[in-house]
């Protein structure tokens, strides 16, 4: 019997029904018919975005946020764009995003970060050991946020290892239009890697051949994919290239027809002109796989997406206004894609099923560096979108800003995380249909936030 | 070596008899009816060294590695003449360059301000200059050392980049560091250039160790990683440490063109190193790494202070030398691989540190990297689509001013200079999936669409490859040749067992399968024409295209 999403939430509220799903597997969890249909939609803000200035508290906290960011950095508190029923306001450039929040469709949380176990400030100083590993360093702490073994080599990614836990399907429903990456790296299971522009074409072959010449050259193709005992390396390399064969075959029809339901709403609300950013087009092809899901017998779908540019050391705003810049173009390019793909899944029904969310590197310095920049840091921002989160609602907590203050692990505003990223995508994990008794193998640091006021965000319902 | 040998043209003369019990009647091939002579497994040897040191072996440098040995090649090569980019050096130009214009020239922008012509020399050097192991080496040190038009736009800028990892190819790597450190368009890409006492940007400071040098943890002598009692990895610095030599690094500016005042009001110069900026220089005394900077030091000093401090750090050494046996060798080097070959970056036999001429040769001449094709369970290193593209193109005869690779390589994943930031195309320790620990950094650019972009290569360059528009030379660029293909020597072999035996050596290492030499024979019997040469030209192709495309080509042994 289908379950309703209504059900499948009080089902999943109480503990027992969480042990029963974990009983049953995920795979039982997740197999459930359309209406039941979940995915989750990860975009991964390459180079550590500066997401203190995606949001800004507009309270009496506003003061120390512009002190502390300065005016090289501080966007200007008239500028922003307000949240209703909340004291915060966006960068600008997300104003295309108001709609989403104002439908309780948004949320967001604050200074989350890359975790090993809690940790107070004279710990950081006093405990190298209980750190994460190599904080500020980009790929360290990108794998880290992707792989979430924070004191130990990450090897496969929270997506990926979600995902060894599906049963096995012709078409892998874990699929990255942000190419292939750590986060969707699992143990067992292999992503399906989608170009956010182009066709996939195998020139030359054709399956339906019956001459002489081209069947005998295909046979020896065939005959090359055999590459027994010459190494893993070649091994592995052999069943990539023969997937990314079948693939092309049973993708190509989906992404690069030229037109679908789907693709209108990713378009310029000011102008109306059709999006062009490399993100917008990567969540409109999300979009449409998500709109072939049918087709492709996909009842959960999860996704990785990508935006790069963030590692904005210098130029992050214009000399004129900090609400221009590097920072406010990239911001602007997430949000009207963000805002597409929501009112896609609006169109297609399933803007409660859907959930977009964001992850970064690190977060960036609250103080500005001399080139109006700021350099690596720690805790962050983010934001989450789709019908499912709670309504209106803000979660984790926003520091004390004070430059060298208590939670700034120096003088220069990098403020110790008070949100581990376990109790964050964990969240939207659950909600995705990861069962109970599959957590601690997609999240290997979870045991480390079970413990309250420690625990999954309550972020839906 | 000799038994392996033998007992592939065991296989191999398996597969001919049962072969001749169908149609035609192959000829068997000499080679494969003689004992095996040693110059037959050197040839083996000589066409895996080719893979290692070059952009692709072809017949005739096989041929002459095998003729003349490793060590000699190796000298050949060592003392050959360089590569150059003079040529786009003199193309440092005002910033308002083609906007100021009239009337404006559209090809403006691509020829001064992108990577388009570097890209363009560098595959046409690659396909057919001789000093193969320079370029090879220069273009690992661009992935370990990145600055990328990704995000910096000048072509004289780039081009001197790239001159500077070529001159320095096989020399001193503290004198790549440094130059490096005060080369404008690294300066430009992270930030180094005009951080001010002020603030000092850390940027370039953190890369600098992170990835140029040392590595974020301490390494052992043999690359592995070195832990505390607790078994944790131990940092080689701290955000201390980054920002002292961020502060170390301040007060350096562009030159400016004609040898201008270093002030607001004249143009950058790309082309040459930065000047110092002495009222942005923070002079007061610093800490890093175990190094003291007194205050006062000059700027001079404060650079090679932080140079030293970077080059002589124990982890560099192993760092350098995995990286660059992960570039030319193998993915998963073994760790004594890595500590003999970091010993001699330690120390080149003289009590010379960093001496990158002998580096190399120990990476080339160790006995993991001689010998026929190893198969072992972690040997193989994917080709780079760079290396795959070329190594194709080389076998395919080709002469190039490059734009055919260039209108190509973008959809393999790796534009050359066009990484998607410092941290290269890929990382070095990317997983291979599925491969239970191993690592294998070009995976990182294995995409259902980039696996396709691959095979479209090698379909279109070879049965695809008479007369194709993106061979002509293009119109808009000045002393364009375009892409020609040469099969002469593939044509030649109108045996289709020799031409097999051929390619199983030159692409394949001699590791086809007896199934797989039977479908490929099928698959050139299957092609025929009345006119011998044109035959002999479609055989040639198809019987390349399939290898090419093979996964066994696409990672080499």
């Amino acid at each position: 019997m289908p379950v309703s999403r209504r059900d499948f939430l009080r089902l999943t509220a109480g503990a027992s029904a969480v042990a029963m799903l974990g009983q049953l597997g995920q795979s039982a969890a997740l197999a459930d018919g359309t209406s039941s249909y979940r995915a989750m939609v990860g975009v991964f803000l390459f180079g550590g975005a500066d997401n203190w200035n995606m949001i800004v508290p507009t309270d009496g906290r506003y003061a120390a946020y512009a002190s502390g960011r300065s005016a090289s950095l501080a966007l200007p508190q008239a500028s922003l764009t307000a949240l209703p029923d909340v004291p915060f306001g966006l960068h600008p450039s997300f104003a295309p995003l108001l709609p989403a929040w104002t439908e309780g469709a948004m949320s967001a949380v604050l200074n989350v970060g890359t975790l090993f176990q809690p940790l107070t400030k004279a710990q950081y100083a006093a405990s190298p050991n209980l750190r994460p590993l190599a904080l500020m360093s980009h790929s360290d702490q990108q794998n880290e946020w992707q792989g979430l073994r924070m004191r130990e080599p990450n090897l496969d990614g929270f997506m990926g290892r979600a995902n060894d836990r599906e049963a096995a399907l012709a078409v892998p429903d874990l699929i990255s239009l942000g190419g292939s990456t750590l986060a969707v790296i699992g143990r067992t299971s292999s992503p399906l890697i989608l170009p956010s522009s182009g066709s996939l074409v195998r020139n030359g072959f054709n399956g339906a051949a019956t001459d002489m010449p081209t069947v005998t050259r295909q046979a020896a193709s065939t005959a090359f994919a055999d590459a027994t005992g010459l190494g893993t390396p070649t091994t592995l390399t052999s069943g990539a290239i023969g997937g990314g064969y079948a693939m092309a075959l049973t993708t190509n029809a989906i992404i690069s027809a030229t037109t679908s339901t789907v693709d209108q709403y990713f378009k310029n609300p000011t102008t109306g002109a059709a999006l062009t950013s490399d993100v917008s087009r990567q969540l409109l092809r999300v979009a449409r796989m998500i709109e072939a899901r049918g087709t492709l017998g996909h009842s959960r779908q999860s996704f990785f997406v990508s935006q790069g540019g963030y590692d904005t050391h210098s130029n992050q705003v214009d000399a004129a206004s900090t609400t221009t810049g590097t920072q406010a173009n990239l911001y602007a390019d997430l949000a009207m894609a963000l805002a597409g793909f929501y009112n896609a899944m609006k169109a297609l029904g399933l803007a409660d099923n859907v959930t977009a969310f964001t992850m970064a590197d690190f977060g960036r310095t609250f103080r500005a560096n001399a080139q109006r920049g700021s350099d690596h840091a720690w805790g962050n921002n983010h934001i989450v979108v789709g019908g499912a989160v709670r309504n209106r609602s803000i979660f984790g907590a926003y520091p004390d800003v004070t430059l060298g203050g208590p939670q700034d692990i120096d003088t220069n505003g990098r403020w110790i995380p008070t949100t581990a990223v376990e109790e964050y995508i964990g969240a939207i994990a659950t909600w995705y249909g990861v069962a109970a008794a599959d957590l601690p193998y997609v999240f290997p640091n979870l045991a480390a936030w079970t413990t309250a006021p420690r625990g999954l965000l309550p972020m839906f319902g | 070596m000799r038994r392996y040998r033998a007992a592939t043209l065991l296989a191999v003369t398996t597969t001919l008899a049962a072969c001749s019990g169908g149609g035609s009647s192959p000829t068997v091939t000499p080679s494969a009816t003689t004992p095996a002579p040693v110059v037959v497994v050197t040839s083996g040897d000589a066409v895996r060294l080719g893979k290692q040191a070059t952009f692709g072996p072809t017949l005739a440098l096989s041929d002459r590695i095998a003729a003349v040995g490793t060590a000699a090649w190796l000298d050949e090569q060592f003392a050959a003449s360089s590569s150059s980019y003079a040529d786009l050096a003199v193309r440092a130009v005002p910033l308002n360059y083609c906007t100021a214009m009239v009337p404006a020239v559209s090809t403006c922008t691509r020829d001064y301000f992108s990577s388009t012509p570097v890209a363009m020399e560098f595959y046409a050097h690659a396909v057919g200059n001789s000093d193969q192991l320079r370029q090879r080496v220069a273009f690992a040190l661009s992935q370990i050392i990145v600055a990328s038009d990704f995000e910096v736009h000048t072509t004289a800028g780039l081009a001197g980049f790239d001159q500077l990892l070529l001159d320095n190819a096989f020399g001193n790597y503290r004198t790549i560091l440094r130059a490096v450190t005060l080369n404008p368009y690294m300066g430009d890409f992270l930030d180094m250039v005009d951080s001010l006492k002020a603030a000092p940007n850390e940027n370039y400071a953190r890369e600098l160790m992170q990835l140029f040098s040392m590595g974020v943890n301490q390494l052992n002598a043999d690359g592995s990683l070195k832990t505390d009692a607790a078994g944790a990895p131990i940092p080689n610095y701290t955000a201390a440490d980054v920002h002292d030599i961020a502060r170390a690094l301040t007060g350096w500016t562009y030159a400016r063109l004609a040898g201008a005042a270093a002030n607001d009001r004249n143009q950058l110069d790309y082309s040459k190193p930065m000047v110092a900026n002495a009222a942005q220089f923070d002079g007061s005394a610093k800490t890093f790494l175990g190094t003291t900077v007194p205050a006062g030091a000059t700027q001079d000093a404060n650079i090679d202070a932080v140079i030293d401090a970077a080059f002589n750090n124990a982890s560099t050494a192993p760092y350098v030398a995995k990286f660059l046996i992960q570039q030319l060798v193998v993915s998963n080097p073994s760790a004594a691989y890595v500590g003999r070959v970091s010993a001699v970056f330690a120390n080149n036999g003289a009590g010379v540190r960093g001496d990158l001429k002998a580096v190399i040769r120990a990476i080339l001449t160790d006995a993991d990297a001689r010998g026929i094709a190893k198969t072992g369970g972690s040997d193989g290193k994917l080709k780079e689509p760079v290396l795959f593209t070329l190594s194709l193109a080389r076998l395919l005869g080709a002469k190039s001013d490059g734009y055919a690779f260039v209108t190509r390589d973008a959809g393999t994943g790796q534009a050359p200079f066009r990484s998607p930031s410092v941290f290269n195309f890929y990382p070095p320790d990317y997983p291979l999936p599925l491969g239970g620990g191993l690592v294998s950094p070009p995976t990182k650019l294995m995409t259902t669409a980039t696996i396709l972009a691959r095979h479209n290569i090698a379909y279109d360059w070879t049965i695809g490859g008479d007369s194709r528009t993106e061979f002509a030379p293009l119109a808009s660029i000045t002393g364009a040749t375009g892409t020609q293909l040469d099969l002469a020597p593939w044509e030649a072999l109108t045996d289709p067992a020799k031409l097999v035996d051929t390619i199983d050596l030159v692409m394949l290492n001699n590791t086809m399968t007896s199934q797989q030499r039977t479908a490929l024979l099928a698959a050139i019997n299957a092609v025929t024409d009345p006119v011998p040469a044109t035959q002999a030209h479609k055989r040639a192709q198809t019987a390349l295209y399939i290898v090419a495309a093979s996964p066994q080509f696409q990672v080499d042994r």
